[in-house]
């Protein structure tokens, strides 16, 4: 069975997975998203809590993912939910220190202004500070997300949902003929999701940029 | 930190996250240690306190367990050695003036591979070389050898060349230049690629066990899959505290390895 075959006769397979694929990596990056921007701001607010804050995130990134994955196992049982819970703390460093480093990058003059305007701190935050930060906190998003879409693959040892199954199947049929085919499959997929990811990142960066920073 | 994210491209920020920064304090030299020797002691206060049956003492003793840590550091090791063999020359050449227009095509393939992920690309090393340690080392090198590559040709490109025009008027030859200005300004960007390998070869080290190499990956794998909880904390928490452990050498050499001018 060429490669072809297998891609035809599996289509319907490799898109099932591929949706669960992303649709892992999306809750994923979602929850990290507001967990990153939140624990982000925290961090450009309070001097004392920003190395804490950085130090943690980029401890966690360093963990094996195989371990980070079956940490979560006895509390959360097999499947989506240690898979997801691993994910997102994969995904914090990259959001929270491109959000630290958005906003610490907002000109203070241009805050000064906005308060003297007698805007309030809060909209001095969500019209001023955040829409200048975003394309900034946006790539760390990016970032995010293409580490996250090629550890996801791992989410299968904990029978998490994901192309990771068809690298799995491949695995487990090792010395068979077929096994090229599924390690391919699965891997070719995983490429092929990671840029629809980046591509959409392309355009929600022009979508969501503030039109006066564009 | 906002310095240097603006001297390289967007899309570099998250591997030049550990360009040069202070001198370190106290608190550095002393926390990742403290904090691993708590976790450690915790471990060992928990197991042995566990009624362990015979399925987890086969896994949980002393000599069972350093096997598969030495295991898992000679793979990180010679890995780690190996590609940084391959890619610092590798991304010497790319930077040089003959050989300008390789750089960013270098960088764009780069940009791509990073999206394959990790499993699938040592399976598929594994499904093509065959079972067994030297296979391994080899997906390990193939995966490591961006950041590396990478951060040797941000690192090299962004000494400022009025530097290498004033060394080569003074009569350096380019090959003097590249020795004693080019690269040790490019040491600091060089160093933090050279951790990152080091830390994606230990991390990808547990997934060693699917091709036939006892590592770590073994011991969690054991636990998952005989359903024993305690054999898995071990295992996560040994691979996890490994690779703390060495990020933290990794630090430590890069703090004493930069040039004191930087």
């Amino acid at each position: 069975m060429d490669f072809y075959e297998y891609l035809v006769d599996n289509a319907e397979f490799l898109f099932s997975d591929a949706v669960d694929h992303v649709v892992v990596v999306a809750l994923s990056i979602g929850i990290a998203l507001v967990l990153g921007c939140a624990l982000g701001v925290l961090a450009h607010r309070s001097a004392r809590l920003r190395p804490v804050i950085l130090a943690v995130s980029s401890t966690l990134l360093t963990i094996p993912s195989l371990a980070l994955f079956a940490i979560f196992i006895p509390l959360l049982g097999l499947g989506t939910p240690p898979a997801v819970t691993a994910l997102v703390l994969y995904a914090l460093l990259p959001i929270v220190r491109n959000t630290v480093v958005g906003l610490g990058s907002v000109d203070q003059f241009v805050l000064r202004a906005a308060r003297g305007m007698g805007m309030g701190s809060w909209r001095r935050f969500t019209s001023i500070e955040l829409p200048l930060a975003w394309p900034v906190v946006l790539t760390g998003v990016r970032v995010s997300t293409q580490v996250v879409v090629g550890i996801a693959a791992i989410a299968a040892l904990v029978n998490g949902p994901g192309l990771g199954n068809e690298i799995f199947r491949g695995l487990r049929s090792l010395g068979s003929p077929f096994a090229l085919n599924f390690v391919l499959g699965g891997t070719l997929a995983i490429v092929v999701v990671a840029l629809l990811f980046d591509a959409v990142f392309v355009l929600l960066r022009r979508l969501t940029t503030a039109r006066g920073i564009r | 930190m906002v310095t240097t994210a603006s001297r390289v491209p967007h899309e570099l920020e998250f591997e030049a996250k550990r360009a040069p920064r202070g001198r370190w304090t106290l608190r550095q030299w002393l926390g990742m240690p403290l904090f691993l020797a708590v976790v450690g002691t915790a471990l060992y206060a928990w197991v042995s306190a566990q009624e362990l049956d015979s399925i987890e003492q086969r896994t949980l003793n002393a000599g069972e367990l350093t096997k598969r840590v030495i295991e898992h550091l000679q793979l990180a090791a010679v890995s780690t050695v190996i590609v940084i063999a391959v890619a610092v020359p590798l991304g010497i050449l790319a930077t040089r003036r003959s050989a300008r227009f390789v750089a960013p095509v270098v960088l764009v393939l780069g940009n791509l591979g990073q999206a394959i992920p990790s499993l699938g690309l040592i399976t598929l090393v594994v499904l093509l070389a065959g079972v067994g340690f030297e296979s391994v080392v080899f997906g390990l090198v193939a995966y490591s050898a961006l950041p590396i590559l990478r951060n040797t040709m941000v690192g090299l490109q962004q000494v400022d060349q009025t530097l290498v025009k004033s060394a080569r008027g003074m009569g350096m030859s380019p090959m003097q230049t590249l020795l004693r200005i080019e690269l040790p300004l490019a040491v600091p960007v060089v160093l933090a690629g050279i951790r990152t390998a080091l830390i994606l070869n230990i991390g990808t080290a547990t997934l060693a066990t699917f091709f036939g190499v006892q590592a770590l990956g073994y011991v969690i794998f054991q636990g998952i899959q005989l359903d024993r909880t305690p054999v898995l904390i071990v295992g996560a928490v040994l691979a996890s505290g490994l690779a703390l452990l060495v990020d933290w050498l990794a630090a430590a050499v890069e703090e004493l390895l930069t040039p004191r001018g930087l």
